[in-house]
């Protein structure tokens, strides 16, 4: 680790701070508080993961164990985010929770037609919601260990299966995924995080198919690049793109703009083996920077958040790992250095040990103007007995091939790393995290997968929704009382920029801080969060400067009211809804 | 005739390789390799050392700074290829197989979590079958110690705790050295991780009393609950280099 850019990166940050700390100074007396509404609000439903059949059905379930993925978005355009949320097991539905405007929501998913998927042969993983063809009615994707699935948003309640007319017929055992305009065409494409190689796991034929490595992996399933033809087709371009050599167990992936240059950049978390940090070429390739950015990492990459966490306008991100008393990987805060370099200040920050990691996101819970972060956890909350001492012989008997699924023990009743603590960190102002979780009410022990945020009673508090494993969903509602003032854009690209305005970045300075959001399209493990840009302006009551960095190239100055949600489209400025 | 006798006397010592200015192979080698090492020119050094552990394999020191050499210069993967060569040549050799064991502890910090734990355990293998050649205060502390390292859940630091016992037994034996200090630190941390404070204590207190001046057991004497635990979970950290280098061994 780099110390004098630690040094740098906290000294700039104390200066800047002195003057504008203020707020967050108060912001640290306010307690951050959310309730769990998930079955008032009708939306507590339980997750299942795949069953499998015949003598390995046991260890496929285990390395297959998530799939409990929650999609924020409003998909019907009536101004409220409503959710997508899956299940995994055969003939289990998916949920379409349209919001009702009141903190309840109805499981529309059977009549819009999207409750399907999980069919003998595919296992439903990840979804998001994202305007493929720029008709301003938000489509719907489904991933899955399996073929994809592309919804059309008929815009009447209905969706329409276009999965193969769009091409996205490839087999994969996808188990996350993002939509962004790498090309920056003004069409929405896809990256796909793919875990296991493209065996049929529901037919096995060859039991090797787990890692080669438990480190160093070389036999995932990689990722795949689908460039979005803006003619209703997709198109594999993955090798053209300089992605094809990406051979690891992909687990997540989460894109941003890390070296201010326009372009969408892409970060790769990847279990058992070294994640990968690529650089937009502009030209419709990527190079990888990994050796020179970040180096040496904890090998189990779980999870992939982007924000700038020190508002000092390069953003940052943020990797779960494994913490256990038998694994001590750390997560990882890649602060970015601005230079091209990111160095690690998980344990500088307080960030490092969130048990066995899955969905982290950054959010402004208490409207400060620092982004916090929520980090769920835990696998395989069972039995009394530990799975963990039947690993030993795995992992140290010579020869063994572990490739082999026959190889691995029954986990039976026995618990892994369960009944984790959820970690909620309070953003200090000063380059360091407060763990609250407790005081905020979310420090549940669930098996947490997913984490989907969202305002969704439009108050100006950020809501969040979690996922887990096997369990139910929990919605937790943003009672905080005494929040800063807020705003949240809802941005709609025109011409050369995406609809979705996935990619764009706003700048706000308000109250001596000056904060950058950038719209995203799924990051975060088996989660995709809203996307409206959310603010906490503190106790500042105007905004100073607004300006929003369109994917088009096109930067835009707006004014806005504080306190409400504001929808601008490129070029047009602020809008009626 | 005197000056022809001292001829053949001298004629005599060179033949047998006697000679006083003419150093052992292996100690000339060493020579070499730590002179190339003092200006980091680790090619040469680790070339020589090599040949210096090879002609000489029980030679602890040589091992040692060999293993040192590799630390600095990252090489692990070549420690660990040359010292399974080595001990297939050399399969009586008690302390090539302790410098083995140390070639893998010597690696773990710069490898993922799970390598970390294959490893521990090769290194384990290793240590045992150095124990079997040659018991010895430096085995058994070894082993013993390397016990402590593993997580409680695969509770194995009561065979930590064995094997330090063998050790504070065959240094009791022994003439006193300052690295005995150590035995007692560990067994009470020993005896910490199997969850038995008031042990813990009484061999801290213990090893006080022939160290007085051991800032290390004065330590873990003063501290209790929450600062004890992390002050011990801290030694016993996998992601942190341990000290592997045995010179306490020669120089005490």
């Amino acid at each position: 680790m780099d110390g004098l850019k630690i040094f740098k990166a906290y000294f700039t940050l104390a200066v800047f701070c002195a003057s504008t700390c203020a707020w967050a100074a108060d912001g640290a007396q306010t307690a951050i508080r959310f309730e769990e509404i998930g079955a008032k609000a009708g939306i507590r439903v339980q997750h299942h993961t795949r069953r499998f059949h015949g003598k390995n059905a046991d260890v496929l379930r285990m390395f297959t164990s998530g799939g409990s993925a929650v999609a924020v978005g409003d998909y019907d355009n009536d101004g409220y985010e409503d959710l997508f949320v899956t299940d995994s097991d055969t003939g289990k539905p998916n949920h379409l929770f349209h919001n009702n405007g009141n903190l309840t929501f109805t499981d529309v998913a059977a009549a819009a037609g999207v409750a399907g998927g999980n069919d003998p042969q595919s296992v439903v993983s990840d979804a998001i919601w994202f305007d493929y063809d720029n008709d301003g009615k938000l489509d719907l994707l489904l991933a899955r260990f399996g073929t994809p699935i592309l919804y059309h948003n008929e815009g009447n309640g209905k969706f329409k299966d276009v999965t193969a007319s769009a091409g996205l017929t490839k087999f994969a055992n996808t188990i996350g995924v993002i939509a962004f305009d790498f090309d920056n065409d003004g069409h929405l494409d896809l990256l796909f995080a793919n875990y296991f190689r493209p065996v049929n796991l529901q037919d096995l034929k060859d039991p090797h198919v787990l890692p080669n490595d438990l480190d160093n992996a070389t036999n995932g399933g990689g990722v795949t690049l689908w460039r979005n033809t803006g003619k209703g087709t997709f198109e594999d371009v993955t090798e053209k793109a300089g992605l094809g050599k990406v051979k690891g167990w992909a687990l997540d992936v989460g894109h941003g703009d890390f070296n201010n240059d326009g372009l969408q950049d892409i970060y790769i978390a990847c279990d058992y083996g070294t994640d990968h940090l690529f650089m937009n070429n502009g030209n419709g390739t990527f190079r990888e920077v990994t050796d020179k950015a970040t180096g040496w990492d904890t090998k189990k990459g779980m999870n992939v958040d982007v924000a700038d966490y020190d508002n000092d306008g390069w953003l940052d991100i943020y990797v779960t790992n494994i913490t256990d008393e038998y694994m001590k990987e750390c997560n990882m805060l890649w602060h970015n250095s601005g230079d091209g370099t990111f160095i690690d200040v998980a344990k500088e920050t307080g960030t490092c040990n969130t048990g066995w990691g899955w969905a982290a996101k950054f959010g402004d819970f208490d409207n400060d103007g620092w982004q916090d972060l929520f980090v769920v956890n835990g696998l395989r909350s069972a039995g009394p007995e530990s799975y963990v001492p039947l690993l030993l012989p795995v992992l140290t008997t010579p020869g063994l091939d572990i490739t082999d699924v026959n190889n691995w023990p029954d986990i039976g009743g026995r618990t892994w790393s369960g009944y984790q603590k959820k970690h909620l960190f309070h953003n200090l102002a000063n380059g360091s995290f407060k763990e609250i979780a407790a005081d905020a009410g979310v420090d549940n022990e669930m098996d947490g997968r997913g984490i989907g945020m969202g305002d969704f009673d439009n108050d100006g508090r950020l809501d969040i929704v979690q996922t887990n494993a096997d369990q139910p969903l929990l919605f937790y509602h943003n009672v905080t009382a005494k929040v800063g003032n807020w705003i949240e854009l809802k941005l709609i690209g025109t011409g050369k920029s995406n609809r979705d305005a996935i990619g764009a970045r706003v700048k706000l300075t308000a109250g001596g801080l000056t904060q950058i959001r950038e719209i995203d399209g799924g990051n975060g493990y088996s989660s995709q969060s809203t996307r409206r840009a959310h603010f906490g302006l503190g106790h500042a009551g105007k905004i100073d400067r607004l300006e929003i960095w369109w994917p088009s190239g096109r930067v835009e100055a707006v004014s806005v009211p504080v306190n409400r949600v504001t929808y601008v489209e490129e070029g047009q400025g602020v809008i009626k809804r | 005739m005197k000056k022809s006798l001292s001829l053949v006397w001298l004629l005599l010592l060179i033949a047998s390789g006697l000679f006083p200015c003419q150093l052992p192979a292996s100690d000339a080698d060493y020579q070499q390799g730590m002179k190339a090492l003092s200006s980091n020119d680790f090619s040469t050094a680790l070339r020589y050392l090599e040949l210096a552990v090879a002609g000489d394999p029980d030679n602890l020191r040589y091992g040692s700074d060999y293993r040192q050499a590799i630390i600095r210069s990252k090489e692990f993967d070549r420690a660990l290829k040359f010292f399974d060569q080595a001990t297939a040549q050399h399969p009586k050799s008690a302390n090539l197989r302790l410098n083995y064991g140390f070639a893998y502890v010597d690696k773990i910090p710069a490898a993922g979590s799970i390598t970390q734990v294959i490893l521990a355990n090769n290194a384990l293998t290793e240590f045992t079958r150095s124990l079997e050649l040659k018991p010895s205060w430096i085995a058994y502390y070894t082993r013993g110690t390397s016990y402590l390292f593993w997580p409680k859940i695969f509770k194995r630091a009561a065979l930590g705790v064995a094997d330090l016992q063998r050790a504070m037994e065959i240094q009791k034996s022994e003439q006193r050295h300052r690295y005995h200090v150590k035995a007692y630190i560990a067994l009470g941390d020993g005896y910490w991780k199997t969850d038995d404070l008031v042990k813990a204590r009484v061999a801290w207190e213990a090893g006080l009393k022939e160290f007085p001046a051991s800032a290390a057991l004065q330590q873990r004497l003063s501290l209790k609950g929450d600062e004890l635990k992390n002050l011990i979970e801290a030694q016993f950290d996998p992601a942190a280099r341990v000290n592997t280098d045995l010179r306490d061994l020669w120089t005490d």
